[in-house]
């Protein structure tokens, strides 16, 4: 079973780079990443890498995180793929709204890294 | 209503309905000269024009009755004069049967009754004469009778008493006699006539009488009929003028208090129910004005609630994507260990994740300065197309989906102003052509001196601004549906470039095609 130690692949779609990178820094090295920065480029790599996990902000150029989410639910082989959202909308009706699209868990801006790290991981875990 | 609703008919219409609407039209005519009379002086009017009608019926009915009493006052004259000629006839026979006793007995007590007869005489004929003093007929016959009876007892009765008291004998000649028969005969004829001529006097008088008590009767039946006609009409008229409008403007409140408020009246009537339809119009119509202004001004608020709630969430959002770096890559540094060119690199997003928070700080408070007008410009001359060619060299690096194409058609393009300002509008526009075609594109800048204008003109390939929106996008915060199509922004960039080009004594506005691509503009006044 030499397939079980490879890193789960996690898809980042956020179009600041710099909290791209600060939730890779966060997570650490145990993963492989994959990075979009607009809705577009998120559903696209979402198709292409098949991601363990998707980290989704809301407010992207070309649509909102949402509505990736909406297209990931609609997915055959991506709708079980746990999706946290990360949004500076931090109201009530937005936490709701991830939820209402199938979000699996919802962090706001600004996050602990911390706390990424052990969403993130207890997601992967309660999946295997 | 009606008028309107003519007007709006066809000239076919009009003459197809044009003959049978004369009666109507004469009708329309009656009713517009009533209406010009106020309630009142139409009241008034009806009120003393019933009053003589129904005076005039018993002044009617008051003359068949005087008639009714003439005659018969005239029936009683008839049967005064035949009493009194029958008293008249008694006093000639007692003149007759007491001359006759005298003369054959020649007793002082016939004489005596005579000449009390005698005494009546003048008396009884005065009554007559007085009672038929009207009458021609009978006034002539009582004259005659007068003149037989007064020639009887002094050209005869005394005469033959005087013979008798010398020669009784004398007296009983039969020549004698047959001359009082003669004359009682003629007195008797005379008297009989006037009794006839009376009983016909009487007879007319009494037919005239019934004949002018069932016409009086008749007159009263009409006049009590007319007058009860007239106060239903009179009735009528009232219901008319006052209770129908009544009623309709009670109807039209009722509509009004249950809410609707577009409620009209016709305004027409007598003057007083004119001047109450045309008040309750004009209640009606505030009314509506007032709601619809209350209605307007609740969505106002509404919006301007909206506004508020999307403000403290674009704010919130703007300022926790910066936060978030800041406080994420601290965090990470207090907690974990990185080698030191990591850790610088951290440091250095830290820094600059501040600087961008404080410049969105600044960028808030300069909405408050430059709306409240506190901002101060600078007033230098320079060269705007250089300006426009270095900021879209910046912008041009930091955006590779898109293609920057300048054209500046005058060389140096000069204004007057503050340069930092200037270059903020237009780094605010070229990074809306930016954000706004997430496909990348062409992103033109045309530079140019037009009408005594420098005219700066940015145009894009992008998304457009739907119609609905396009009123309101220099507002501040509004930010249409760019929220929920992912465009990050704040909603203040354009409300602040207006303020800072109309500072500089220009305009700023746009063109922009949904789907097609927008053109912002703004233009200065050409430097002197």
């Amino acid at each position: 079973m030499g397939e079980a130690v490879a890193s789960p692949t996690i898809l980042i779609c956020d179009d600041e780079p710099t909290l791209r990178e600060l939730m890779r820094v966060s997570l650490g090295d145990g993963y492989t990443f994959a990075e979009a920065a607009d809705v577009a480029e998120a559903i696209e790599l979402a198709h292409e890498v098949r991601p363990d996990l998707v980290l989704l902000d809301v407010m992207m150029p070309g649509g909102t995180g949402l509505s990736v989410l909406e297209h990931l639910r609609s997915e055959p082989a991506l709708q079980e793929t746990p999706v946290v959202v990360i949004s500076a909308f931090t109201a009530d009706r937005d936490h709701l709204a991830a939820y209402d699209a199938g979000a699996n868990g919802f962090l706001k801006k600004p996050f602990d890294p911390d706390e990424l790290e052990s969403l993130v991981s207890d997601l992967l875990a309660s999946r295997n | 209503m009606l008028h309107a609703t003519d007007r709006r008919e066809s000239a076919t219409d009009r003459r197809r309905t044009a003959a049978p609407s004369l009666t109507a039209r004469l009708r329309g005519r009656i009713e517009g000269f009533l209406d010009s009379f106020p309630l009142l002086a139409r009241v008034v009017i009806g009120s003393a024009g019933l009053s003589v009608l129904v005076a005039a019926a018993f002044a009617v009915l008051l003359l068949a009755m005087s008639d009714l009493r003439r005659s018969t006052s005239a029936q009683a004259r008839s049967k005064d004069v035949s009493t009194a000629t029958l008293e008249l006839e008694r006093v000639v026979n007692q003149l007759e049967l007491n001359l006759e006793g005298y003369l054959a007995s020649g007793s002082g007590r016939f004489l005596a009754s005579w000449r009390q007869a005698q005494r009546s005489l003048p008396p009884a004929i005065v009554q007559v004469e007085k009672l038929v003093a009207t009458q021609p007929l009978p006034q002539r016959q009582a004259r005659s009778l007068a003149n037989l009876t007064n020639a009887y007892v002094h050209e005869y009765a005394i005469q033959l008493i005087a013979i008798y008291k010398v020669s009784p004998q004398a007296a009983r000649l039969p020549a004698a006699t047959q001359e009082g028969l003669r004359r009682i005969s003629s007195i008797r004829r005379e008297l009989s006539a006037l009794l006839t001529s009376e009983d016909r006097l009487a007879a007319t008088s009494e037919a005239s009488a019934r004949h002018d008590a069932t016409r009086a009767v008749s007159v009263g039946v009409v006049a009590l009929v007319l007058a009860a006609m007239l106060l239903l009409a009179f009735g009528f008229f009232l219901a008319r003028g006052v209770v129908r409008p009544v009623r309709l403007v009670a109807a039209g409140a009722s509509r009004v208090a249950a809410g609707d408020l577009s409620t009209r009246l016709p305004e027409q009537g007598a003057a007083e129910l004119h001047e109450l339809t045309e008040a309750f119009n004009a209640m009606a119509r505030s009314l509506e004005h007032g709601k619809r202004e209350l209605e307007a001004q609740n969505e106002q608020l509404r919006q301007s609630e909206r506004l508020k709630s999307e403000l403290v969430s674009i704010v919130s959002h703007e300022l926790r994507t910066p936060l978030s770096g800041i406080l994420g890559y601290s965090s990470l540094l207090l907690k974990r260990n990185f080698d030191k060119d990591a850790a610088r690199r951290y440091i250095e997003v830290i820094n600059e994740q501040g600087r961008r928070l404080a410049s969105l700080i600044e960028e808030f408070l300069d909405v408050e300065r430059v709306e409240s007008g506190r901002i101060e410009l600078k007033q230098e001359l320079f060269d705007l197309g250089a300006l426009l060619q270095d900021e879209a060299r910046v912008l041009g690096a930091e955006a590779p989906k898109h293609r920057f194409v300048v054209g500046i058609r005058e060389s140096p393009l000069e204004v007057v102003g503050d340069r930092d300002r200037l270059a903020q509008v237009y780094a605010n526009l070229l990074t809306n052509a930016v954000k706004y075609s997430p496909d990348g594109g062409r992103i033109e800048v045309d530079g140019a001196v037009v009408d005594g204008v420098v005219r700066v003109q940015v145009s894009d390939e992008g998304v457009g601004i739907p119609r609905e929106h396009q009123a309101r996008i220099f507002t501040k915060f509004f930010r249409a549906e760019a929220r929920e199509s992912g465009f990050a922004g704040t909603g203040l960039g354009l409300a602040v470039s207006r303020e800072i080009v109309e500072a500089h004594g220009g305009r700023i506005g746009f063109t922009s095609t949904p789907g097609a691509g927008s053109q912002f503009w703004f233009e200065l006044p050409v430097a002197t």
